[in-house]
């Protein structure tokens, strides 16, 4: 290495950190329109629905992704705010309480209310136990809504009766795949983005330090309760959103949208992507649908192969499969 | 009344025996181990496929003993060569061997729930102050009694045990008291598999056996184990017995509302304390 | 500042489990003073760092700051209100660049001296670096740097040149007390290269089994036998 390289290395954290927004938001951009583009040009159903699927649980996993990135702890809990937006609007739907502007607007809010208030309690409990805990709550919300039946028509599942248009658009059009990728591609998109611009801020460096080493941020003068319980609201927000999308795309809801597996499953697709990567979540819920479908006629032991995926990953693999992209397109561009 | 306490008794010393393995392992190596409720899993299949063969006692006595050499296999494989890493990697290891076991189970005991039989030589009922109570689940209150009594005598007395103890209250100093600690963990690790694997059978004639009944007990466990405060054995012995108590009284009570209050007395136990009943600082 | 102390600790205790770290001490130190705190192990000088400073649960006591009673503030207000400290073992933060960690802490303290203290902590070039990357010697100079972000009214340091060199330790030593003089910080360095204490100490505290064995001048340390003879050795 010259000293001009050495150079170069020191000075690319503060440059990169300048330019980022701008490249961000324009990369943000060019991905929308090439969704869109590729929508138009693909003409399988098949494809389409699959796709929209791993997008609207791309976006649950970068949920995920994120509160491991900036809180380097681990939750297998999520579905449960996942899971409360779907039966929020189910639910107000049901009732006829609201439009279903404001119920999307309330199933939005409560979850991330809920991470806040429940943020208080358990970001200050150690690593793994943050990690049981998560788990009992997900599934206390899992147990709650198979059992009440009268509320939430239990394991049966509720039906969700959307109005003729939602914002002002047809209905119909959130429940085809060609326009449903279209609008869960762009939302996955800002959200990469938005959760990008958080890291690099001064909030996103503080939980990155506070991640690193809590006791030390806390002797420089920063509170780190707080801090961290802002990153799980944020992050539960995320997966608000994506239960948002997967309500009105499927118009049904079932106590499936709370089980742990389904936290465990974005848990895994986050571990797979690379959680580092603010889009390693995402681009490995999209490996994880495409595996899934694949592994066709053995998919009665998807659990396992998924399993035995998660060790792989885990021990030979630490950055994940987008971490390791990453690297190697770092390094191909270095030579070239 | 009386019955609803000794049912209350049953599940909690059920709950008693799988926790505990949790909280040995976790004194000893600061761990958690998500594949814990697998263990008891493939537990109650074993003894259920053991029983169908030779009997009942049988079944428990092979059913513990298997699942204490799995235990000692994912000590030597899993546990140790990890054990320089950041405990959230053994998490997730070990979830990851959660998936693989239930589909396991799934694959050789089929989707269907079982039903394994209660022993005929204690199918019957024995009547406590004029109300009648089944003795197979009197039994199961003995056992727990007996795994409670077994353990806290083995932790005051043999070495390993004073070991185990000294760890779970300060695994930095005990790291340099120049034990063996891998022959340690083996034999820690096999325990508390071998418990999971007990009770697994034993329960197997209360519930119905099924593939997910593994993730089932390994959230009420960690429900005791957190409340009972991480690392502490006489913690989650009180937390198995108030929230065995509390789980029974409410499905009596409140059914509706019964899977939700051992996770509410969770988070007000956090609240209040937030590092369990036992308080020791993590 | 009625009394005219900088940092003082009031009749400190601090036990568990039957042991006591620290009897009741007492310990004051006025304002632009470097004072040592040294002892054998086991003599509480790091119990005593971890009260003045927030780290310390379960102690009794009164800690003061330039008068004020801060006992109950959490550490990051204690940071806050200007009272620094420095760690044992290193303690940075290890996945974050050198500039990065610095410009964190400087957000903090409200000061944004960061291009100021790397340089007096010869850290400049190693800014783009990430502090698992940087030698041993420069990862104690930023955990030094992060205390000194901000220009804290008072300095704790737990054994600052731990680990170090002769030579470096030394270099260290005169860096900081070339520093803190020019600050005008007031200091309470723990050290066990008494070489580094006696060279830029003002007053010293000996400490022994959590009680108070002297307190004095360099020179008034080196005359004391007991000391002498219980720690120091005929190394002084």
């Amino acid at each position: 290495m010259t000293a001009g390289d050495a150079a170069l290395e020191e000075a690319a954290p503060v440059r990169a950190r300048r330019a980022s927004p701008v490249v961000a938001a324009a990369l943000a951009a060019a991905a929308i329109v090439l969704g869109g583009v590729f929508a138009g040009a693909v003409q399988s159903t098949l494809l389409m629905t699959l796709l929209t699927q791993a997008i609207i649980t791309a976006i649950l996993a970068t949920g995920v992704g994120f509160l491991i990135r900036q809180n380097g702890v681990v939750s297998f809990g999520h579905a449960a705010f996942y899971g409360m937006a779907c039966y929020t609007i189910a639910l107000a739907m049901r009732h006829g309480v609201m439009p279903i502007e404001a119920a999307i607007l309330l199933a939005l809010v409560l979850p991330t209310a809920l991470a806040f208030a429940l943020g208080l309690v358990i970001v200050r409990i150690p690593g793994v136990a943050f990690s049981m805990l998560t788990l009992a709550v997900g599934q206390a919300l899992y147990e709650f809504a198979t059992k009440a039946r009268h509320a939430t028509g239990g394991d049966d599942g509720l039906t969700v009766n959307l109005p003729a248009r939602v914002f002002g658009v047809s209905t119909s059009l959130f429940q085809d795949p060609h326009a449903m990728f279209v609008v869960s591609w762009a939302v996955l998109a800002l959200v990469v983005l938005a959760l990008a611009a958080v890291a690099a801020s001064p909030f996103g460096r503080l939980t990155a330090a506070i991640r690193e080493n809590e006791e030390r941020a806390r002797f420089i003068g920063y509170a780190t309760v707080l801090p961290r319980v802002l990153v799980l609201t944020l992050s539960a927000f995320v997966v608000a959103i994506a239960g948002v999308l997967f309500t009105l795309y499927n118009a049904f809801v079932s106590p499936d949208v709370l089980h742990w597996s389904l936290s465990g499953s974005a848990l895994i697709m986050a571990i797979i992507g690379g959680p580092r990567l603010i889009w390693g979540p995402a681009f490995g819920a999209i490996i994880f649908f495409f595996a899934k479908d694949m592994a066709g006629d053995v998919t009665e032991h998807w659990q396992a192969i998924i399993g035995v995926i998660l060790i792989v990953v885990m021990l030979l693999l630490p950055v994940g499969l987008g971490g390791a992209l990453a690297r190697l397109w770092r390094r191909g561009a270095g030579h070239g | 009344m009386l019955v609803q306490v000794l049912n209350g008794l049953v599940y909690g010393g059920l709950l008693y025996i799988v926790s505990v393995g949790l909280v040995l392992i976790f004194g000893l190596r600061r761990i958690v181990n998500f594949a814990h409720g697998s263990l008891f899993m493939i537990g109650a299949y074993v003894g259920f496929s053991v029983a169908a063969m030779g009997g009942f006692w049988g079944a428990v006595l092979v059913a513990a003993l298997v699942l204490a050499l799995a235990g000692a296999l994912l000590d030597v494989t899993v546990l140790r060569p990890l054990q320089r890493e950041d405990p959230i990697v053994t998490v997730l290891v070990t979830f990851g061997l959660l998936l693989v076991l239930e589909n396991f189970a799934q694959f050789v005991w089929g989707k269907d729930f079982l039903k394994m039989p209660v022993p005929a030589m204690l199918s019957g009922s024995v009547s406590i102050f004029g109300e009648s109570f089944p003795a197979y689940r009197l039994l199961v209150i003995a056992v727990a009694a007996a795994v409670a009594l077994g353990l806290s005598v083995w932790l005051r007395v043999s070495r390993i045990g004073l070991y185990v103890r000294a760890s779970s209250a300060d695994p930095l100093t005990t790291a340099m008291q120049g034990v063996n600690t891998d022959r340690v963990s083996v034999v820690v690790v096999a325990l508390g598999a071998g418990l999971a694997g007990l009770s697994g059978t034993i329960s197997a004639p209360l519930l119905a056996l099924s593939p997910s009944m593994g993730s089932y007990i390994l959230i009420e466990s960690f429900i005791v184990v957190v409340v009972g405060g991480l690392g502490s054995f006489v913690g989650a012995f009180v937390a198995a017995m108030v929230i065995g108590q509390v789980h029974n009284f409410g499905l009596v009570y409140v059914p509706w509302a019964a899977t939700m209050i051992p996770f509410l007395l969770m988070v007000a136990v956090l609240i209040w304390r937030p590092t369990g009943i036992a308080g020791s600082h993590v | 500042m009625a009394d005219g102390f900088a940092i003082e600790g009031i009749d400190i205790t601090r036990s568990f489990g039957g042991f006591f770290a620290l009897k009741g001490i007492s310990i004051a130190v006025p304002p632009g003073e470097i004072r040592g705190l040294i002892g054998p192990n086991g003599a509480g000088k790091s119990t005593l760092i971890d009260v003045l400073s927030g780290r310390a649960d379960r102690w009794t006591g009164t800690v003061r700051m330039f008068g004020d009673d801060i006992g109950a503030l959490p550490a990051h207000q204690r940071r806050r209100a200007g009272l620094a400290r420095s760690f044992q073992r290193t303690n940075v933060f290890a996945d974050l660049t050198v500039v990065d960690q610095l410009e964190i802490a400087a957000r903090a303290a409200e000061t944004p001296n960061v291009e100021e203290i790397m340089a007096e902590l010869s850290l400049t070039a190693l800014a783009g670096k990430r502090a698992a990357d940087i030698s041993y010697g420069d990862q104690r100079r930023l955990d030094l740097a992060l205390a000194l972000i901000g220009r804290p009214r008072i300095l704790l340091l737990d054994e600052p040149a731990a680990g170090l060199s002769i030579g470096e330790s030394l270099e260290l030593a005169h860096n900081l007390k070339d520093l803190v003089a020019r600050w005008k910080v007031t200091v309470l360095l723990v050290e066990h290269d008494m070489e580094v204490v006696f060279s830029i100490c003002d007053r010293i505290t000996v400490l022994h089994l959590g009680e108070l064995l002297a307190e004095g001048t360099p020179d008034e340390i080196r005359g004391i036998p007991e000391v002498v003879t219980a720690y120091l050795g005929s190394s002084v």
